[in-house]
């Protein structure tokens, strides 16, 4: 399951001097999904302001245009039949990907992902299916206020019968929306919106997929493991750099995938390192990386040098001027290694 | 041509027998003696499940007395297999009249190896593929948005099929009911949503439900047509669901059919006593009295073609027969294993799930650790 180390690193994927490109975390969603209805008619895409508008954030920005009225189509204002005629489309063989403005606008379509898209398998035998994509920008850092700023990805996480992933470079961006599209299963899609155009980096020009469940090494250690997803990857990674000057080793790891997730790879590198602090911002309580800790403790629990610490949101609305002092920053999370390495 | 918006329920047949306007030529002897057949049949086949219920065999049932005219009228405006279905809890009879074998109805009622749903629902909450019959979730109203859905891929792929999506009246107060007849509409998706309104959601009433002077009525906020229908004439419902299935299926968009019925049993058999809590003797007689089945019977002798009682009695103990039969079939394959509720979770079997199949297996077959 886990990747091997050229496969993860950003503009090293390529073999045989094959070109890359440069784009950004928000083109790579674009031309994700422009490549996959390209070569799968049975792609459609809709959503709130999705067609002439292009999204809010303009993730969607001329595939309308380019596909027609037909397959990028504007829906009406209301999540719970965004997502639920989703399900219909699929179950009746197409694929398509749904886009829900905010991931803290998900609310009225939440029954849906619950009683239909995450069940109709399961509960038919097999016999029918929902294979389809639910894309959101989700998390914070934007000055959105809580209506605007939230991470709500373990509670999808909690139910049994749709994927889960969230992406940190336009690589993944890209590869993961691929295979999303290409899944058998429903998928949940989450965009960090502030590193929509704040990340940047290469992608090849070929077709290619990042497999959903696997998780990476974005930098290699030996003291400490450090790990996250999402929009607090950039951090990790500052306070990783900081920690290096100061002599300490830390090995970082991106999920990518919330669930299925790479317990492989993080289990391999926290027997390596024997420490671990867990990343996230979404609240603290039930917060997913909560059961990253408890695989770590239980099957990792010999070579533990510290307990495993977590650096997570608060138990309390995502607040609007605060923006900033309540996301996990590097130096809250060099803090929290600080007292895992001194424990 | 049959009008939208009537404030009286569109009816061809009093309850007692009375045609109140000329039947359509299509009405022979022969098919209301079909029509008829048809609905002794499912009614009697919830006697006799609620009887296997009362022996132990199963766990819960919510039968359809009384709604029978409604839900196979229904059934003869589509084509079994070919138009796509998006039930409700309660549309056993629907799922029958479409062709649904009781075979297979019992084996997911009793949640043996040879349910489709392979035992991962409870009883009467069946699916069936070849039918294109989606699968029956318990949340009110939620199979509502994926009908749109499943419409406008229709429209997408240019089938000439329709989706067909029933709900109680209780539906039309969740927000996902809204949702998606919305969606339906605005999209001209080729869906016909068909309201049984058979006047009860558990405890409350439909006067208590909506402050509307009916389901139907509704219909104009969203763009679209609304019939209302007497439930309980069986040529009422298969003229209008007939109408407004051609309708759709001619690109027009969506429709809406309110049925005006009545459940004369129990909402379920967890329901206790209806009549003990929360309605009257005096209200199920009166709708007693105007049966969709007895009032086939009427017509039929008043046409001069009774039903006899020996017609009657073969319909019954064949239905016992059948059921009987099936019961035993489906028993005699058995529960489904423990090791299939891994599947169908995911395309795949995940490595967490694989772990935890693997810990069952330990534990069920003695070796856990």
């Amino acid at each position: 399951m886990t990747a091997t180390k050229e496969q993860y690193q950003e503009g090293a994927v390529q073999s045989g001097g094959e070109q890359t490109r440069t784009i950004t975390l928000i083109q790579a969603v674009t031309e994700a999904i422009a490549e996959e209805m390209e070569q799968d008619s049975r792609v459609v895409l809709f959503g709130e302001d999705v067609g002439a508008r292009g999204g809010v954030f303009m993730a969607t920005a001329g595939l309308q245009e380019r596909f027609g009225k037909k397959r990028v189509f504007d829906s009406p204002l209301s999540e719970a039949s965004i997502v639920g005629a989703a399900v219909g489309m699929a179950v009746r063989g197409l694929r398509p990907i749904a886009e829900i403005q905010f991931a803290d606008y998900i609310g009225p379509g939440f029954d849906q992902i619950l009683s239909q898209v995450a069940k109709i398998r399961y509960r038919s035998g097999g016999q029918f299916s929902a294979p389809l994509v639910i894309r959101t920008p989700s998390g914070g850092g934007v000055k959105g206020g809580h209506h605007h700023s939230q991470s709500p990805e373990s509670y999808y996480a909690h139910m049994a019968g749709v994927k889960v992933v969230m992406p940190s470079t336009p690589y993944d961006a890209k590869g993961l929306l691929k295979a999303a599209i290409r899944s058998e299963d429903p998928v949940m899609y989450f965009e960090p919106k502030r590193l929509y155009r704040a990340a940047k980096g290469e992608v090849p020009n070929h077709d290619y997929t990042v497999k959903i469940g696997e998780g990476v090494i974005r930098r290699e250690g030996s003291d400490l493991s450090l790990i996250g997803y999402g929009g607090v990857m950039p951090d990790l990674l500052k306070a990783a750099e900081a920690l290096s000057a100061e002599g300490v080793s830390v090995e970082v790891i991106d999920l990518r995938s919330i669930l299925p997730w790479d317990r492989p790879l993080v289990l391999q590198s926290v027997e390596k390192t024997g420490r671990a602090v867990l990343v996230s911002e979404a609240p603290r309580t039930a917060n997913f990386m909560g059961e990253v800790a408890y695989v770590i403790q239980e099957q990792a629990f010999d070579s533990l040098t510290a307990p495993v610490a977590q650096v997570a949101g608060f138990d309390i609305p995502y607040p609007y001027v605060q923006d900033k002092v309540y996301l996990p920053g590097a130096n809250r999370i060099v803090a929290a290694c600080v007292k895992t390495l001194n424990y | 041509m049959i009008e939208p918006f009537t404030t009286q329920p569109i009816r061809y047949v009093d309850p007692d027998g009375t045609p109140t306007q000329a039947l359509p030529e299509k009405y022979t002897p022969e098919l209301l003696r079909d029509l008829h057949a048809q609905m002794l049949r499912a009614r009697e086949f919830d006697r006799k499940l609620i009887t296997l219920l009362r022996q132990g065999r199963s766990t819960f049932y919510a039968q359809a007395s009384g709604m029978e005219a409604t839900q196979i009228g229904l059934a003869r405006s589509l084509r079994a297999g070919h138009d796509w279905v998006w039930p409700y809890y309660r549309d056993h009879v629907l799922g029958m009249a479409l062709g649904i074998p009781v075979f297979e109805l019992l084996s997911q009622y009793l949640g043996t190896n040879s349910d489709t749903s392979r035992g991962r629902q409870m009883p009467h909450h069946f699916a069936s593929k070849r039918f294109n019959f989606a699968s029956v979730s318990s949340s009110i109203a939620s199979q509502v948005p994926p009908a749109a859905g499943t419409a406008i891929a229709q429209k997408y792929l240019g089938t000439d099929e329709i989706t067909v999506c029933t709900f109680g009246d209780g539906a039309t107060s969740e927000g996902d009911w809204h949702a998606g007849v919305n969606m339906a509409a605005v999209n001209k998706a080729p869906c016909l949503f068909v309201c049984e309104n058979n006047q009860w959601a558990i405890s409350m009433h439909s006067r208590d439900q909506m402050s509307s002077e009916n389901v139907a009525i509704k219909a104009r906020a969203y763009g679209i047509p609304g019939f209302y229908v007497d439930g309980n004439d069986i040529i009422a419902v298969m003229e209008v669901c007939t109408h407004a299935a051609e309708w759709v299926r001619a690109g027009h968009g969506a429709a809406l059919v309110e049925c005006l019925t009545y459940r004369v049993g129990s909402h379920s058999n967890a329901d206790a006593d209806a009549e003990k809590f929360y309605r009257t003797r005096d209200e199920v007689n009166e709708w007693l009295g105007r049966d969709p089945i007895a009032r086939v019977e009427a017509l039929l002798e008043r046409l001069g073609h009774p039903v006899t009682p020996e017609e009657r009695t073969g319909i019954i103990e064949a239905t016992y027969r059948e059921v009987d039969e099936a019961v035993l079939k489906a028993e005699a394959t058995g529960e489904p294993d423990w090791r299939i509720m891994f599947e169908d979770v995911y395309s795949d079997l995940p490595d967490h799930l694989r772990e935890q199949e693997a810990f069952l297996r330990a534990e069920q077959t003695g070796g856990a650790q």
